[in-house]
């Protein structure tokens, strides 16, 4: 992999620290709805059944949250799949969308990794209409971000790039004046860098 | 076996003795083997809402999970409403539904419906069944899921193929469900705390919800609130579970609640707030709501329910019972003169803004009916109430001296609910006297359901508080909507009397004070259903009310010129 494994240095979009107990300055208090960011970056592992995401997707609509970027794969695990989420908490309390999702009978674990070390990657896929010097130039573009090109015709390349959200969009941004023709952006795919005392 | 006989004979293992259900087309291979289990008694509903608010009533009168069968397309989707009012209430369900072949879902075959998807967001969670081996262990996932932990409806819905499979299963004992945590211990330093709390408070209040009740908790509420000399309300679905006579009872909370309740809340320096969810009926204006408190506690079963619309400063997650009776050890008795003032404060409160009614403008008053009814209830008799105007007089004028069950739609509030539900509860606890208290509106939603009643003889006494209007929308309408009454008007109502006769049963109307007392000997000493059409003033008002968007003390009263 030539990915390179930049350290995330910030959030796209940062968060306040969680509220709770008596350290909560609104404590019993209706919360302010004018916070900066809301976005929750969890991580949840789920049964591997047909309508899980149905329910997840479902119950994040129905409490007012918004998905802002998903990802779904399998685990090391037998029958239980991973999601990344990255979770507007709307109008909520951000801790609402761990907790709910915790309620679901498939949703076997959630961590939150907003506030938590950790790295984050997206992938994204673009195909550029290029040719000749303007092609050289785009390539070199790729190689200079770190960035591959998985494969070329004769009036195109197509250019992969990871990382985390920021890194994924400052080199779309720099690829877009040579004519994006096509673009496949995954959701991200998050793990924290601690290790908990149970996976040892 | 079949897949039919094998959903009979888990029902049967899961201790199930009635089940209230409609058959149709993709739930025939069930019906089909049902006469072979006579233990399964089936109740035959006249519209699967009736069959979901019947096993409701049960589940709410006896604590086991009730059951429904329907069949597919419009036969389990009828299920929702009742599905809903079940979810928001935490009662414990179980409906089965047939559905298409497997080889034709998704083909939009003939009574095809996406079940799942549309029961989803109103069930604790709900399974499709394709094929039979999966059958014996759904099912027993599904009564575990519906009855533990903070319970709920859980729908299987079973395609007709694998109904008519053959498969000898074996029967789970365990269930294995790695993302299921129904219990949690409480935190025991958390509990000490709240105990301490709770003693030292100057000014404290506990208010007790539906949880409280789906637990049992009732003795330990009522220990704990005398040991720390705490005043104690209910909420709307928690009338019952504390005394409403007893001395610290402040009755009930919420936007309709009572003044002295209101006022105590709303002046609190410690709310402790058990097995509830603090939603807005209960808070009116949340950002004015307890304004004085220093010390929310929040006692509930479900994590979720911890600063989902408060953030409370002590959390203990856990049942009710547990939590109560872990608390009394550390409960101090305090001081006696410092309770003294705040109980002789609320006793002003209490004087101050005394329940009224209007008593002397010649009209029947629906207080003066709760009143008579309660007074026949004998601190026992289960009191089903339906929606509106007549759920809250009929939660207000409660008087028990004990705890007892007043079973109510509270959180979604469902007309129609009260008489099924009230043939739920009877099926439930035969010993017990039933009242059902609803309004004609509501009532009129469901009363295909009497044939119900008629048909197994069940003691259900209906209390029509008949007003001729949807009394509650009508009183928003003129309080809250500029006077304009829009669609309220309910005059076009069938003759009650004639309709209980056609239905089998004796009705009675009565208009004037002087009859009522007759009308109720009447209903108690016929056996089987009766329906007395009260015909009460129209113009009744339910008070104390909050206005919408204001803070829980700016309660409105029945004005002085009225009572």
């Amino acid at each position: 992999m030539s990915t390179p494994s930049t350290t995330i240095q910030a959030d796209p979009h940062p968060n306040p620290p969680s509220t709770g107990g008596r350290e909560n300055e609104m404590g019993g208090r209706e919360k302010a709805v004018s916070e900066p960011s809301r976005l929750r970056i969890l991580s949840a592992v789920v049964e591997d059944h047909p309508g899980v995401l149905t329910r997840v997707a479902g119950m994040v609509r129905r409490r007012g949250f918004n998905i802002q970027g998903l990802s779904v794969g399998p685990t090391d695990a037998q029958g239980r799949s991973r999601m990344t989420l990255a979770v507007d908490a709307g109008h909520a309390e951000v801790d609402q969308v761990q907790k709910q999702l915790e309620r679901l009978i498939e949703v076997i674990t959630v961590e939150d990794l907003t506030e938590a070390p950790r790295l984050s990657r997206e992938l994204a896929l673009a195909k550029l209409a290029v040719a000749g010097p303007q092609r050289d130039r785009a390539v070199a573009e790729v190689d200079r971000f770190g960035g591959r090109v998985v494969d070329a015709g004769a009036q195109h390349v197509i250019v992969e790039v990871s990382g985390e959200f920021e890194r994924v969009e400052r080199f779309l941004e720099v690829l877009r004046p040579y004519g994006i023709i096509e673009l496949a952006r995954s959701g991200p795919v998050a793990m924290s860098k601690e290790v908990r005392s149970d996976e040892r | 076996m079949t897949g039919a006989e094998i959903v009979l004979e888990a029902l049967q293992r899961e201790g199930v003795d009635r089940i209230f259900g409609y058959p149709g087309g993709a739930n025939l291979p069930i019906y089909q083997q049902l006469p072979r289990y006579p233990k399964l008694r089936h109740v035959l509903v006249r519209h699967e809402q009736g069959a979901t608010h019947m096993a409701d009533g049960y589940a709410r009168a006896c604590g086991r999970p009730g059951v429904v069968f329907a069949t597919s397309g419009p036969g389990a989707l009828n299920c929702i409403t009742g599905l809903a009012t079940a979810y928001m209430d935490s009662v414990p369900l179980v409906a089965i539904t047939g559905q298409q072949n497997t080889t034709l879902v998704g083909r939009d075959a003939f009574q095809e419906s996406d079940v799942i998807g549309c029961s989803m967001p109103v069930t604790k969670h709900n399974y499709m069944v394709t094929r039979v081996e999966d059958i014996a262990r759904v099912i027993h996932e599904a009564f575990h899921i519906a009855t533990s932990g903070r319970p709920g409806p859980v729908l299987i819905d079973i395609c007709k193929d694998v109904q008519q499979a053959s498969w000898e299963p074996e029967w789970p004992e365990a269930v294995e469900l790695p993302g299921y945590r129904p219990a949690f211990t409480p935190d025991l330093s958390r509990v000490r705390e709240a105990a301490e709390a709770l003693s030292k408070a100057e000014r404290p209040v506990i208010l007790a919800g539906h949880g409280v009740i789906l637990s049992g908790a009732e003795e330990e509420l009522c220990a704990l609130a005398e040991r720390s000399v705490t005043p104690t309300g209910t909420t709307l679905l928690g009338v019952g579970a504390f005394p409403v006579r007893h001395p610290l009872a402040l009755h009930m909370t919420g936007f309709m609640g009572t003044g002295w309740n209101l006022k105590a809340v709303q002046n609190a320096d410690l709310l402790m707030m058990v097995g509830m969810r603090v939603d807005d009926r209960v808070t009116a204006k949340l950002s004015e709501w307890a304004p004085s408190c220093d010390t929310f506690i929040h006692v509930d079963i479900d994590p979720s329910e911890m600063g989902k619309n408060i953030r409370p400063h002590l959390e203990v997650v856990a049942d009710a019972k547990t939590a109560l009776r872990e608390m009394l050890p550390y409960v101090q008795h305090p001081q006696p003169e410092r309770r003294r003032s705040w109980l002789t404060q609320i006793d002003r409160w209490r004087e101050e803004h005394p329940l009224k009614y209007a008593r002397s403008n010649g009209h029947l008053q629906p207080q003066d009916v709760m009143i008579e009814m309660y007074r026949r209830c004998d601190d026992d008799a289960i009191v089903v109430a339906d929606v509106g105007q007549n759920q809250i007089w009929a939660a207000l004028w409660w008087n028990y001296t004990r705890p007892g069950l007043f079973i109510n739609s509270g959180g979604a509030g469902t007309m129609g609910f009260a008489f099924p539900a009230a043939i739920g509860a009877k099926f439930a606890r035969p010993e017990k006297a039933v009242w059902c208290v609803a309004g004609e509106g509501g009532f009129v939603m469901t009363a295909q359901e009497l044939s119900v009643a008629v048909k197994h003889r069940l003691d259900v006494k209906i209390v029509l508080l008949n007003n001729f209007s949807l009394g509650m929308v009508r009183q928003f309408q003129d309080d809250f909507y500029g006077g304009v009454r829009s669609e309220v008007d309910l005059s076009e109502m069938p003759d009650f009397v004639k309709l209980a006769d056609a239905y089998g049963l004796p009705g009675l109307r009565v208009e004037r004070m002087e009859d009522m007392r007759a009308a109720f000997d009447f209903a108690e000493r016929t056996p089987g259903p009766v329906l007395i059409d009260f015909r009460i003033d129209p113009d009744a008002n339910v008070y104390p009310i909050v206005p919408l968007g204001k803070g829980l003390d700016d309660f409105t009263e029945l004005p002085d010129e009225y009572a």
